[in-house]
């Protein structure tokens, strides 16, 4: 079954071919945006059938059968992974064909976004630690290029923290790589599981889970380890800056997720704790950091890091229920937070900036795009019945059954405080006049075919919102299915090839 | 020989941290470099001991020793050297845009009383 494979080569290859147009031109980028929305769909095939019958795609690369060779397996939870990235690369690239004119594009913009997405996809479908780390490392080079590719000679310092952290961040992930191996002998995800009765109550597996939650934590954003995200997002271009916000730290609390529900045993309580109350302080502390923050993506940057909080505190929960809400989590917040990336970019090419104390008047102007921001803040800080709500409703009511109340009071507290900053947003660009120091640029931006883009994926958030128990089943399935160990462990071990033990 | 190799590292490491926490460019750089190369001895401490062990040829010996490990060195030195020369292009470029190597004087620049600053 080659299915895997699919979804780390074909953006690899449409890298590849990108760059033989060596300007940008109108082919090329219909050409990305069309592979993109090809991807897209491919992913959400996976993600409907796989769902249904609840399986696992396995491919054995090179034909060597589980411990020995790389294997790749597309699961549930693999498949929605995929499609969310597939579905922000394709935004991205719609906004930035939209944005700019074609001769103003930078030509290694489109290749270095498809190079992203191999390494982001490598990392959903692989079933490997160490190539866990050469997808992270794929996704972060590219990450570094795109960064600093379009950077201006004044912001290109803010890169120097976010290469620095995650260089200190990989190399702990490869010494991570060498204790496992030394544990269990393997790196295979299958064949480490497999061997949780055997090395039931070794205290070196709790020494290895740490390293690895903090080396995800900095990859994550998670409290101690945020500091590089705030002030390194808003030096990119809008399209851009929506796609790392919406995909690369979510990439962190995927694997996360996937480590602790697939890989390691289930019984390291004191862990989970620990990394509750992390997700706890990374949601207060991410969202007065926006509250303190006076410019758009500055704001949302912030914001990320409280929403990546109650991912983390449903991975810390660690019942079936907040998995399952987790992944709805995910799934609801990736979209919310690129479309409110594209709406702060879109306004801030119409007032020319995105400092809230020189935007304004947005609402009678641009009433479709001032709607999509208003339906997705209001989202993002859980208002019924929009997406955020359910996610935050599943994860409320776990924490409440186990008695967790001050987390779940430091959550309300993110809620109300979200609410608090988006309403900043909306009063200060959108509903507030225009200050007479501000401009407004109607003419001169192509901010209608913008605002389409950001309606579109408005409407995509509305539908998870509203269909909100058929997203539900799926993220149940999923999270069962990386809950089960021993499922795993047989659907890779009886994959086809050769060798093995 | 493996306390050797344990004590080896936790210095490597240690040096290379203390380098990467300076504020020189230059020294963060070296940091780093260090950095890969102690983590690096680190893997291949997890193959054990090569004490009476062959080199990992078929025909070589009966006894051959763990060969993933420097498999996965091999991989890990490829991808350092990738970063590396883009760490050095990226300094290089702030260095010509902020005229510093210092990154105390990068984030916090001093005041200047000639008013080019942006």
């Amino acid at each position: 079954m080659n299915e895997p494979i699919y979804f780390v080569a074909a953006p690899m290859l449409i890298a590849i071919i990108s760059l033989f147009w060596r300007e940008p031109s109108t082919t090329r980028r219909l050409f990305g945006v069309l592979s993109a929305a090809f991807i897209t769909l491919g992913a959400l095939y996976f993600v409907i059938t796989l769902s249904l019958n609840e399986q696992r795609l396995i491919l054995n690369v090179g034909d060597w059968k589980a411990p020995l060779g790389i294997t790749l397996v597309l699961d549930p939870l693999a498949a929605i992974m995929l499609f969310l990235s597939g579905f922000s690369a394709l935004a991205s690239l719609l906004y930035s064909m939209f944005e700019l004119p074609t001769r103003s594009e930078h030509p290694l913009r489109q290749p270095l976004l498809f190079f992203l997405l191999t390494g982001i996809n490598l990392s959903f479908v692989t079933g490997d630690l160490f190539n866990l780390f050469v997808a992270f490392e794929i996704m972060l080079i590219s990450s570094y290029a795109l960064l600093t590719l379009e950077a201006n000679d004044w912001d290109i310092k803010q890169s120097f923290p976010y290469l620095t952290i995650n260089l200190l961040g990989s190399t702990l992930f490869l010494a991570a790589c060498g204790l496992a191996y030394s544990i269990y002998g393997s790196l295979n995800f299958a064949h480490m599981a497999s061997q949780t009765t055997a090395l039931a109550g070794d205290s070196r597996l709790l020494v290895l889970a740490t390293l690895l939650m903090c080396v995800f934590s900095i990859k994550a954003g998670i409290f101690p380890f945020y500091y590089w995200l705030p002030n390194s997002y808003p030096i990119l271009p809008t399209p851009l800056a929506a796609f790392f916000a919406g995909m690369l730290t979510k990439v962190g609390i995927y694997v996360l997720f996937r480590l602790f529900t697939t890989v390691l045993p289930h019984d390291l309580t004191s862990l989970h704790t620990l990394l509750a109350w992390l997700a706890g302080a990374t949601m207060i502390f991410g969202v007065l950091g926006a509250v303190s923050r006076n410019f758009i993506r500055g704001i949302l940057s912030f914001h990320i890091l409280s929403q990546i909080g109650y991912m983390a505190l449903a991975i810390a929960f660690f019942t079936p229920l907040s998995l399952a809400a987790c992944v709805f989590y995910i799934i609801h917040h990736i979209i919310v937070k690129a479309t409110l990336f594209l709406v702060g970019g879109t306004v801030s090419s119409l007032n020319g900036t995105d400092d809230l104390s020189r935007t304004g008047g947005l609402w009678k102007v641009a009433p479709i795009l001032g709607l999509c921001f208003l339906l997705q803040a209001l989202s993002l800080a859980g208002i019924p019945p929009l997406s955020g709500f359910w996610g935050k409703y599943l994860i409320f009511v776990e924490g409440i059954r186990l008695h967790d109340y001050l987390l779940v009071a430091a959550a309300l507290l993110a809620g109300i405080l979200t609410l608090y900053s988006m309403l900043k947003i909306w009063l200060g660009a959108f509903w507030s006049p225009l200050p007479d120091s501000g401009e407004l640029h109607l003419h001169e931006t192509r901010w209608k075919p913008l605002t389409a883009v950001v309606a579109a994926m408005t409407i995509v958030s509305l539908a998870i919102g509203l269909g909100a128990e058929h997203v539900y089943r799926i993220s149940a399935v999923a999270s069962r299915m990386a809950l089960d160990q021993s499922g795993y462990v047989a659907a890779v071990m009886a994959a086809l090839g050769k060798g093995g033990f | 020989m493996q306390l050797d190799t344990a004590l080896l590292v936790g210095v490597l490491f240690g040096l290379s941290i203390y380098l990467i926490l300076l504020r020189s460019f230059v020294q963060i750089l070296f940091g780093f470099t260090l950095l890969s190369t102690s983590v690096n001895l680190f893997l291949l401490a997890t193959s054990g001991s090569p004490d009476g062990k062959t080199v990992p040829i078929i025909g070589a010996g009966p006894n051959p020793v763990d060969p993933l490990p420097q498999a996965l060195i091999l991989t890990a030195i490829v991808i350092s050297f990738g970063v590396t020369a883009y760490l050095v292009v990226l300094l290089y470029r702030i260095f010509l845009d902020h005229d510093t190597i210092d990154a105390q004087d990068l984030f916090h620049p001093p005041k200047k009383t000639d008013d080019n600053s942006p």
